[in-house]
């Protein structure tokens, strides 16, 4: 795919700028268990990609572990952070479980920023990381994150395809359509939910490790809310379904690339854009389709 | 005890800021069910629209009527951006799903923060000082007139709206929309010019806030919107939101939490424990101090 050869076309900043893509890419995806597919409002993503990079960050400045070791941690971790924070606010409605999610991620920031434990290394961060390296293909050396990035981005799709033909995937689709009903057939929603969360926080822990892997550093910016909010909206504007986030990801992180010589308006135009793709596409630039269910029942009811 | 004192003291006047942005908070979340993400841009706005209106058009010289006159023409400016953001980012997304009405209250803060941006520069500027600089020194404790006024105005503002809702009929009609829009309607009760009235006043109170901030912290920067939005937000969570009296509540109880934080603990975390004693008390009181105990599933 065209994927595959990107890095050989592209020059070094945009090869950056391709792989951060990537990156977020995964974390969109992950954001999308939890948003798209099980329906909850969460506007904290960039604390469990956070969780993950630091994880392989401190891992690695701190303990000496080499870069693929950190990858089990680095998902463990979040997950099970994910398990630990989902449980006590679950069942709260939407909104107040957005205001939550956006506090646990200024919370994990300003931990971050006062060198908590002192590992994290305050606002400035981490740097000096190392970067991940297969031996006797040096040749090729700058374009290792890329191709690390889209391996981990070809895993994430093979887990999320998995996931929407199986048992855990309908029900979550169940209770996101209504939680009440789906509890009455049955569906253990409590269980359902935490589990969504916390693969979503694994799964965006995971695109952590790359992108510490990419830049060799981490620190607190990056993991802010305002990259929550970020992820949230790629999920809503793009839609809930694989071209969607894709489309998503190109629109609110690469076009501002893109448009980077107009610095001063992008952003203005930029929320023009989100508010007229909102009234055009409610549901999304690319919405979900899901699965057998004609059309006609999907359509009809909203 | 000083310290204790002077937090008391400083609390109150963050709290009493905090209170007037988060009614413009609580009051469309109450019969909109939408965080309006970018109430907290026009509160920023507020401050460089009175900083233009001080300096450009009243001549930049500090006396009683030119204050009175930012006071005013900036409340008329930004209720009337907050009434366009209705009706162009909102009222077309009425019967959309939740969700997109919060990605365009998104683009919405996201224009104002940028057209603030654009309009004044990236840069902090200063808030001229409208209010003379003159301190009481009651026992240890430093107040200065700046707070009195800060906290005397804003008591009276809540206290008239309070009684705006209470004791009017447009304030029924207002109360009525937020239990249930579509029995508002069948009685008789124009939602549509509610919605404008509280974004209306909603936005006003939220530029008295935002002129209070410029005042108090001198210095204003573009995207100091969400950083006081986001707080306000919290505050009127956590008074119970769509509730008028918990937001003043919710607002006054955060500032002088804020304030104690920092004064006892340290001021690098007191976002950090604002946020831990919201996630506290949605666990503990989901529906807030003093929200009222819905059947509905919070």
């Amino acid at each position: 795919m065209v994927m595959i050869v990107l890095p050989a076309l592209l020059d070094s900043r945009w090869l950056a700028v391709a792989t951060t893509f990537v990156i977020f890419t995964i974390v969109a995806l992950s954001q999308d268990i939890v948003l798209g597919k099980s329906g909850m409002f969460n506007m904290g993503q960039a604390l469990f990609f956070g969780l993950g990079a630091y994880t392989t960050a401190v891992c690695n400045s701190v303990f000496g572990w080499p870069l693929l070791a950190t990858l089990p941690l680095a998902i463990l971790i979040p997950a099970l952070f994910g398990i630990i924070l989902a449980g006590p606010i679950i069942h709260l409605r939407g909104d107040y479980l957005l205001v939550v999610t956006i506090g646990f991620n200024i919370v994990f920031v300003q931990a971050l920023q006062n060198n908590l434990f002192g590992v994290t290394g305050g606002p400035n961060g981490i740097f000096g990381l190392e970067m991940l390296n297969v031996p006797g293909l040096t040749a090729f050396q700058e374009f290792t994150p890329y191709y690390a990035a889209l391996a981990v981005l070809v895993l994430t799709l093979f887990v999320i395809h998995n996931l929407e033909s199986s048992k855990i995937g309908r029900a979550l689709h169940y209770l996101r359509e209504d939680d009440l009903a789906a509890g009455s057939i049955g569906i253990n929603t409590r269980i359902y939910k935490i589990f969504a969360f916390s693969l979503g926080a694994g799964i965006a822990g995971m695109a952590g490790t790359v992108y510490a892997n990419q830049y060799s550093a981490v620190s607190p910016e990056a993991f802010d809310f305002l990259q929550s909010v970020l992820f949230f909206s790629i999920v809503i504007v793009g839609g809930s379904s694989v071209p969607g986030i894709l489309l998503g990801v190109f629109i609110m992180f690469v076009l501002p690339e893109i448009f980077r010589e107009f610095a001063t308006w992008r952003y203005f135009i930029f929320g023009f854009a989100m508010i007229f793709t909102m009234i055009l596409r409610p549901r999304g630039i690319w919405p979900a389709k899901f699965g057998r269910i004609p059309k006609a029942f999907i359509d009809s009811r909203r | 005890m000083d310290i204790f004192l002077q937090q008391l003291v400083n609390g109150l006047t963050i709290g009493s800021m905090f209170a007037l942005i988060a009614l413009g908070y609580t009051m469309v979340y109450g019969v909109m069910k939408l965080i309006n993400f970018a109430h907290g841009d026009l509160v920023a706005g507020s401050a460089f629209v009175g900083l233009f209106v001080f300096s450009e058009l009243l001549g930049g010289e500090v006396s009683l009527p030119v204050v009175i006159g930012v006071f005013l023409l900036t409340i008329v400016v930004i209720a009337l951006l907050g009434f366009t953001v209705e009706r162009l980012a909102y009222r077309p997304l009425r019967t959309a799903p939740r969700l997109s009405a919060v990605v365009s209250a998104l683009g919405a803060s996201m224009v104002i923060q940028n057209g603030i941006m654009l309009l004044w520069g990236p840069q902090m500027h200063i808030f001229p000082e409208l209010i003379p600089s003159m301190i009481w020194d009651i026992g240890g404790v430093v107040i200065s007139l700046m707070q009195v006024l800060i906290m005397a105005l804003s008591m009276i503002l809540m206290i008239g709206l309070y009684l705006f809702v209470e004791k009017t009929k447009i304030g029924t009609a207002i109360r009525a929309s937020a239990i249930d829009q579509d029995a508002a309607r069948l009685m008789g009760i124009n939602v549509n010019n509610i919605i404008v009235t509280i974004f209306l006043i909603g936005s006003a109170l939220g530029a008295v806030g935002g002129l209070f901030i410029g005042l108090y912290y001198r210095g204003i920067t573009f995207n100091m919107g969400w950083q006081y939005g986001l707080y306000a937000f919290v505050a009127a969570i956590m008074g119970g939101i769509g509730n008028i009296p918990g937001a003043m509540l919710g607002g006054v109880l955060l500032g002088l939490f804020n304030a104690f934080i920092a004064g006892y603990i340290s001021s690098t975390w007191a976002d950090a424990f604002t946020f831990i004693l919201l996630i506290v008390i949605l666990i503990v009181r989901p529906t807030g101090i003093l929200g009222e105990r819905v059947a509905e599933k919070v």
